[in-house]
């Protein structure tokens, strides 16, 4: 009892990460409905920035953490520009295999301007766990956690109680209509990019600071992990994203446990897998949204 | 008010508008007429900005619209309530009537201007709170004329507000319409329901297949006959 108590801990500490990623990804998708792939290398981008930053010029915590998000929003937008704001809307295919593209580039742009395979990333928090009774807390668990649950809680506010929200809702729902109400669409979908970017950049960054280094693969791990966390929840939700990614790390964590690390991942697809097929609006997802990501 | 002269909207190499001509007056209900696909929404989808034309020019008071983005030509005063409402469904009565005034900063100003809509259309000071996906056809085309005046346009564009509503709808809308009108609105109104429109404009045009074929004064023309080229056209297809 107390190791399935303890595992489910660990599982939402790991799952508040993929909660964090499925942040950002669900801002793009909402507001594009189009999938972009290269939404956690950007993050990785970012990543080597506040690395480069670490390791060169001996730069604290917060610098690091600027750094990591200036980097993903620079490249976020890079994306945007490239991938995104050519194609028309209903070209959603473009978009994605273009945003496929532009990951393999920016993979291999860390591994040929960075030729280490492994750099490391200042710790967030040191020291020992705590002890609540029979269970363990880890202290930079606990920072990712609030981190999440914080972002999440910035980004709903910042989607239903500000004019830029507003706007969004409106591009969201009709982009003609925001248009004619006067919602400039092409500015507001380039900051929701941005924004997104930065959220990827505040995660990747929360992320790698528990797991203490970076490398070029990091990218696929954010963007995969991200994507599931994102599709059990709910596409489009924002309490759903993070929720999504509570579940994932959840069951994770418990299969990790009972069958081993190679079962590990076979669980995590086969979670999504039953949701796509029992519920694939997934937790707090509409099916309004569903249909519309039919046109994607 | 509004002058468009030689307007020409292309899609690909297809000619929807071919050189449209019209003057809107100031203060007045100008009708436009037309058969389907006589290119009456591409002409207001050109003017509220959504449509780049390939040629011509679109005046208000003056000053040229044409290469203007639409965020920039509602600011400027055009407002339209398109086709079909498109009223933002997930959205409560209370955001979209918000959204409608998204260019406007006058915080005071705009919410005063709420509560005018709301005195004018009491239903949906009732439902303020309710999504606007759940109003009835014509609590939704309320909900939409509403946000464009948010706007506070010195010209408002209507495309076949009465589009699937039922009669006593539709003639709750004209009023409407008579009521914005005797308040100082100018209004350029597409209309399927000539014998309604005909009985509110000042001002009315006829569209066939891109071009201004009639322009004149209710009563110029026999209304049989308005009636008859508005649905059908004069030129025989094909």
């Amino acid at each position: 009892m107390i190791d399935f108590i303890q595992n489910t801990i660990d599982g939402v500490m790991i799952g508040s990460s993929y909660g964090l990623l499925a942040l950002g990804f669900t801002v793009i998708f909402g507001v594009m409905r189009r999938l972009n792939l290269s939404y956690g290398p950007t993050v990785m981008i970012g990543a080597y920035f506040g690395t480069v930053l670490y390791l060169d010029f001996g730069a604290g915590l917060l610098a690091v953490a600027a750094a990591v998000v200036a980097g993903a929003v620079i490249s976020g937008v890079y994306v945007e520009r490239l991938c995104f704001a050519p194609m028309k809307a209903g070209a959603g295919i473009a978009s994605m295999v273009s945003s496929f593209a532009i990951w393999m580039q920016l993979e291999q742009a860390a591994v040929l301007v960075l030729p280490r395979h492994t750099y490391p990333f200042p710790p967030l928090a040191t020291g020992p766990a705590l002890e609540i009774g029979p269970l363990l807390v880890r202290p930079d668990h606990l920072i990712m956690l609030g981190g999440a649950l914080l972002l999440a809680a910035v980004v709903q506010l910042a989607l239903y109680h500000t004019r830029f929200g507003l706007g969004l809702r409106a591009v969201i729902a009709n982009p003609i209509a925001a248009n004619l109400v006067g919602v400039d669409v092409g500015r507001l979908v380039m900051l929701a990019f941005a924004a997104a970017s930065a959220i990827g950049g505040v995660a990747g960054f929360l992320v790698l600071a528990v797991d203490q280094q970076v490398t070029p693969m990091f990218g696929m791990w954010a963007t995969l992990k991200g994507l599931i966390a994102m599709m059990i929840g709910g596409l489009g939700s924002i309490p759903g994203a993070l929720l999504g990614g509570l579940l994932l790390g959840v069951v994770e964590v418990h299969s990790h446990w009972l069958f081993g690390p190679q079962v590990r991942d076979l669980f995590a697809y086969f979670v999504l897998f039953a949701f796509l097929v029992a519920r694939p609006g997934g937790l707090l997802g509409r099916t309004a949204d569903v249909e519309l990501s039919h046109r994607v | 008010m509004l002058d468009v002269s030689e307007l020409v909207t292309t899609y690909g190499k297809i000619e929807a508008l071919k050189g449209v001509s019209l003057h809107v007056a100031g203060g007045k209900i100008t009708c436009l007429l037309g058969p389907n696909g006589a290119g009456k929404t591409t002409l207001m989808m050109t003017i509220a900005g959504i449509l780049r034309p390939r040629r011509g020019s679109i005046k208000l008071e003056g000053a040229e619209l044409v290469g203007l983005s639409p965020a920039k030509i509602v600011s400027r005063g055009i407002a339209l309530v398109p086709e079909n409402r498109l009223v933002f469904p997930e959205m409560s009565v209370r955001e979209n009537l918000l959204a409608g005034a998204y260019q406007r900063r006058d915080k005071s100003e705009i919410a005063a201007d709420m509560e005018r809509m709301y005195a004018r259309f009491p239903q949906l000071k009732e439902r303020r709170e309710q999504l606007a996906g759940t109003l009835s056809g014509g609590e939704q085309q309320m909900l939409a004329v509403a946000r464009a005046l948010m706007s506070r346009p010195r010209v408002l564009l209507m495309d076949e507000p009465s589009l699937g509503l039922a009669p006593l709808i539709v003639a709750e809308i004209f009023d409407i319409v008579a009521a914005l009108n005797r308040d100082g609105t100018t209004m350029l109104l597409v209309e399927q329901n000539a014998h309604m429109a005909l009985k509110v404009a000042h001002q009315f045009f006829l569209m066939e297949q891109g071009r201004v074929t009639f322009q004149g004064t209710p009563g110029q023309l026999a209304e049989d006959e308005v009636i008859q080229r508005a649905y059908l056209g004069t030129r025989r297809a094909g």
